[in-house]
């Protein structure tokens, strides 16, 4: 409260001194509610009368002077969040100035340096992640092509701060605008280099019964990368090291980390190639060494593993495993025929192929390879026909299930019936002898523009349980409004990440969203 | 003039300012490198003042669960299980109640305990039931709780009379006034189960120790209150279940209140055969 105090102060003084700058308000409100109840087939039980995860975003901008905060009432929070959510306050709320070639930043901030191999705190609502500073940091930009930050500050715990202290700084220089040869070739050439420190204090672990840890208080990261862009090609190669970091999250081993990624993408003219490999080896960085489950995490490795919409093909979502190590590579192409070709037809045709692979110590973590096939049939009418192969090893990224092997087959067909109403549907279907065995999935999903739209699903377990995960919904969109209302179920599952096992219950009722941006 | 000022700040900012923050980087990046040989801090184990009860929530399909046991296995060895009393809850999401070809040892008491303590995750614990404690911290706060010395004394005994488990308990209050809950469990040692292990396999073979079979006198127990330097006694018995060893069976008893559990007792279940 006295931080908050400080800071509405702090925003008060600023406003004055430079309030004869004209003043906007933006902000925006999320409010999603579940009003639950039983089901015994599925396991679902009433927690509570209504369970609500809201959010209200406030900001102040002026020429010199920005300010916002946050309100977040998560009291009764939805399913799947862990406990330690349950409350209600200002987590967020900052102040930040800019003059000249300088913005400071003092409050809670979200910042990247490079690919986040090192440091990215940022906000994911539906995952439950918010792991912000509180402190002050400095951007500096003092010539053209040279942009200097320095941070430090204290992560945001769920409600509170670790004791723990991040401090950082990154630079990166962009050649291109230094060397004119470069220019002329149209290439763009930019260096960075980041360092991240924490300082913990020591704290009772015990080794044994007998023997208890002796934690280093400085740990260290450094980052260095590359990138380069030039027409259509784009190269990013970037490398990360990590001193002495005993945690739960590894064991309590003394070894370093590391982590380095190679990117490269090719773009022009219909044909897109993408190449990707990733080495990481124990990356897991927190500023609370003894932290368990999703919290406190002072950096984030990218997946390299193809994010899928479709229902059926996201049902086993690869997550990086941040303690260990992996190995992960990805390819993909994608062409556009033209269209009044032989294989483009008569309105064109896309497709896309993409291969994900990812193992440590000869074990498979994950691996997908997808074809995708979109195609304009008619005027009215686009359908798109895609296949996966899935190897997804549940006890690796759940903590239990084997390795379930899938083959997935989605067909996705869009009508528009007239210039305001368009159709879609989804038939998807999960072919595998492990785990829960097949699973089957339609969508129906109605838009009448510019308002309203309408959808009904059902995810259909075909093997063991013959269960329907059944949902419908109907939602209002009017100028920067949107209120969403749906009934259905949503099935359990585990997640297994910090090194603990949390069981995610079923659950089903009503839903209610509401989204408000000004 | 205000715009002079503001030219003014502008210039040393922009000038300046980059110079002396790389100038004092140095200062912050301190570095704690620890060698093999100094990793290791040893702490003298402290006389015990009293016995701790440890509740570990634990799961066949819990691949963490297996680490947490070798903490358990751990402080049995420094404190001997008389002192460091233990008791595998196994129930929840991950329990495994069994089936044809399997042993299950997660009972329906199991999960209403899960249930009532709003566990998230498993390996988890409560040790003389202050609060939940995550397994990395068991040796801490059984450290702790050891230095602290109980306001009552327990004893018991226990052995099988025909197809019942005779117990015979004998408390007494050393600091005023006792009002709480006792609560009397039957474990079982030496089960031979399947346990999913950290590297994801499954140990058919697994040996479960401190298996919580079945409460005896009711899932919370029942009301006692003990006087000052008054000895109770109470006596209870338990049928057997064809199921269990009787040669491996044990008795753990605790009075428990809002403040905790005042004092543990385990006593190994003697099997006289006739």
């Amino acid at each position: 409260m006295r931080i908050l105090t400080t800071f509405l102060l702090a925003v008060g003084c600023c406003l004055a001194v430079f309030g004869q700058q004209p003043i906007s308000l933006h902000g925006s409100v999320q409010s999603d509610v579940l009003v639950p109840q039983n089901d015994s087939v599925i396991g679902a039980e009433k927690t509570g009368d209504v369970l609500t995860n809201t959010y209200v975003d406030l900001q102040l901008q002026s020429q010199y002077v920005d300010a916002g905060l946050r309100v977040e009432y998560l009291e009764h929070p939805l399913p799947g969040f862990e406990r330690d959510f349950e409350g209600w306050g200002v987590p967020h709320f900052w102040v930040k100035g800019r003059l000249g070639c300088a913005e400071l930043t003092a409050g809670t901030f979200y910042e990247q340096f490079g690919s986040g191999l090192i440091l990215r705190t940022y906000e994911e609502r539906s995952l439950g992640i918010d792991n912000s500073l509180l402190g002050g940091r400095l951007v500096l930009k003092p010539v053209k092509g040279v942009t200097v930050k320095a941070l430090s500050g204290r992560q945001r715990c769920y409600w509170s701060w670790n004791k723990g202290l991040v401090s950082g700084a990154d630079a990166e220089v962009a050649l291109n605008e230094w060397m004119p040869s470069l220019q002329k070739s149209g290439t763009e050439l930019t260096l960075g280099a980041s360092w991240v420190n924490k300082y913990e204090e020591q704290e009772d672990v015990y080794a044994d019964a007998t023997h208890k840890y002796n934690f280093p208080e400085f740990v260290n990261a450094w980052d260095v990368r590359a990138t380069l862009n030039k027409g259509p090609w784009s190269l990013l190669a970037e490398y990360a090291q990590k001193s002495q970091d005993p945690s739960f999250d590894n064991g309590y081993s003394y070894k370093r980390g590391s982590a380095a990624l190679f990117s490269g993408s090719y773009s022009k003219k219909g044909l897109s190639l993408l190449l990707q490999a990733k080495r990481s080896e124990n990356m897991s960085f927190r500023s609370k060494r003894s932290m368990i489950g999703t919290s406190s995490f002072i950096n984030h490795l990218p997946a390299f593993t193809q994010d899928h919409t479709y229902a059926l093909a996201a049902l086993y979502p690869y997550a990086t495993q941040l303690a260990g190590g992996e190995w992960a590579w990805q390819a993909e192409a994608g062409y556009n025929f033209k269209r009044k070709t032989a294989l483009g037809g008569k309105y064109g045709m896309n497709v896309k192929v993409n291969f994900s692979h990812v193992r440590w110590d000869g074990i498979t973590f994950y691996q997908d390879v997808d074809v995708q096939l979109a195609r304009k049939l008619t005027k009215d009418f686009k359908l798109t026909l895609m296949y996966m192969n899935q190897r997804y090893n549940k006890t690796i990224v759940e903590g239990e299930g084997g390795m379930v092997d899938s083959n997935i087959f989605i067909a996705d067909g869009k009508w528009q019936l007239s210039s305001k109403t368009t159709l879609r549907t989804e038939l998807q279907y999960l072919a595998t002898a492990d785990d829960q065995g097949d699973w089957a999935y339609g969508l129906v999903e109605l838009s009448l523009a510019p308002h309203w739209m309408l959808s009904a699903s059902d995810m259909y377990n075909a093997g063991d349980t013959h269960i329907h995960y059944y949902q419908g919904g109907i939602s209002f969109s009017t100028g920067a409004h949107r209120v969403q209302l749906g009934y259905g179920r949503t099935r359990a599952g585990y997640n297994c990440s910090g090194g603990v096992c949390r069981y995610v219950p079923a659950s089903k009722g009503y839903t209610l969203s509401y989204n408000f941006t000004f | 003039m205000r715009k002079l000022y503001i030219n003014k700040v502008q210039k040393w900012v922009g000038g300046f300012l980059p110079f002396y923050l790389f100038t004092f980087l140095p200062f912050f990046a301190a570095c704690s490198h620890i060698d093999e040989a100094d990793r290791l801090i040893y702490v003298k184990p402290a006389p015990a003042a009293r016995c701790v009860l440890l509740e570990d929530f634990t799961g066949q399909r819990c691949l963490n669960c297996p680490t947490a046991t070798n903490i358990v296995a751990q402080l049995q060895e420094a404190y001997g299980d008389s002192v460091f009393i233990t008791v595998a809850i196994h129930g929840g999401p991950l329990g495994f109640k069994g089936n044809d070809k399997l042993v299950g040892l997660a009972t329906d008491v199991g999960d209403e305990y899960f249930k009532h303590w709003n566990l998230e995750y498993l390996p988890v614990g409560f040790v003389n039931r202050h609060g939940i404690v995550d397994y990395i911290e068991w040796t801490f706060a059984v450290k702790e709780e050891l230095t602290r010395p109980a306001p009552m004394k327990m004893e018991g005994e226990a052995d099988i009379k025909g197809d019942k488990v005779d117990i015979r308990l004998k408390m007494q209050s050393t600091e005023g006034t006792i009002t709480g809950k006792l609560q009397i469990w039957l474990l079982e040692d030496g089960i031979k189960a399947m346990q999913l292990m950290p590297d994801g396999t499954a140990d058919s073979e697994y040996v479960h120790n401190h298996v919580l079979r079945t409460p005896v006198n009711g899932t919370w127990g029942e009301d006692i209150t003990l006087q000052e330097a008054e000895n109770k006694n109470t006596h209870h018995t338990q049928t057997l279940d064809p199921k269990w060893n009787p040669e491996q069976l044990s008795i753990v008893a605790f009075v428990y209140n809002d403040q905790g559990v005042q004092q543990v007792v385990k006593v190994k279940v003697k099997n006289k055969k006739v």
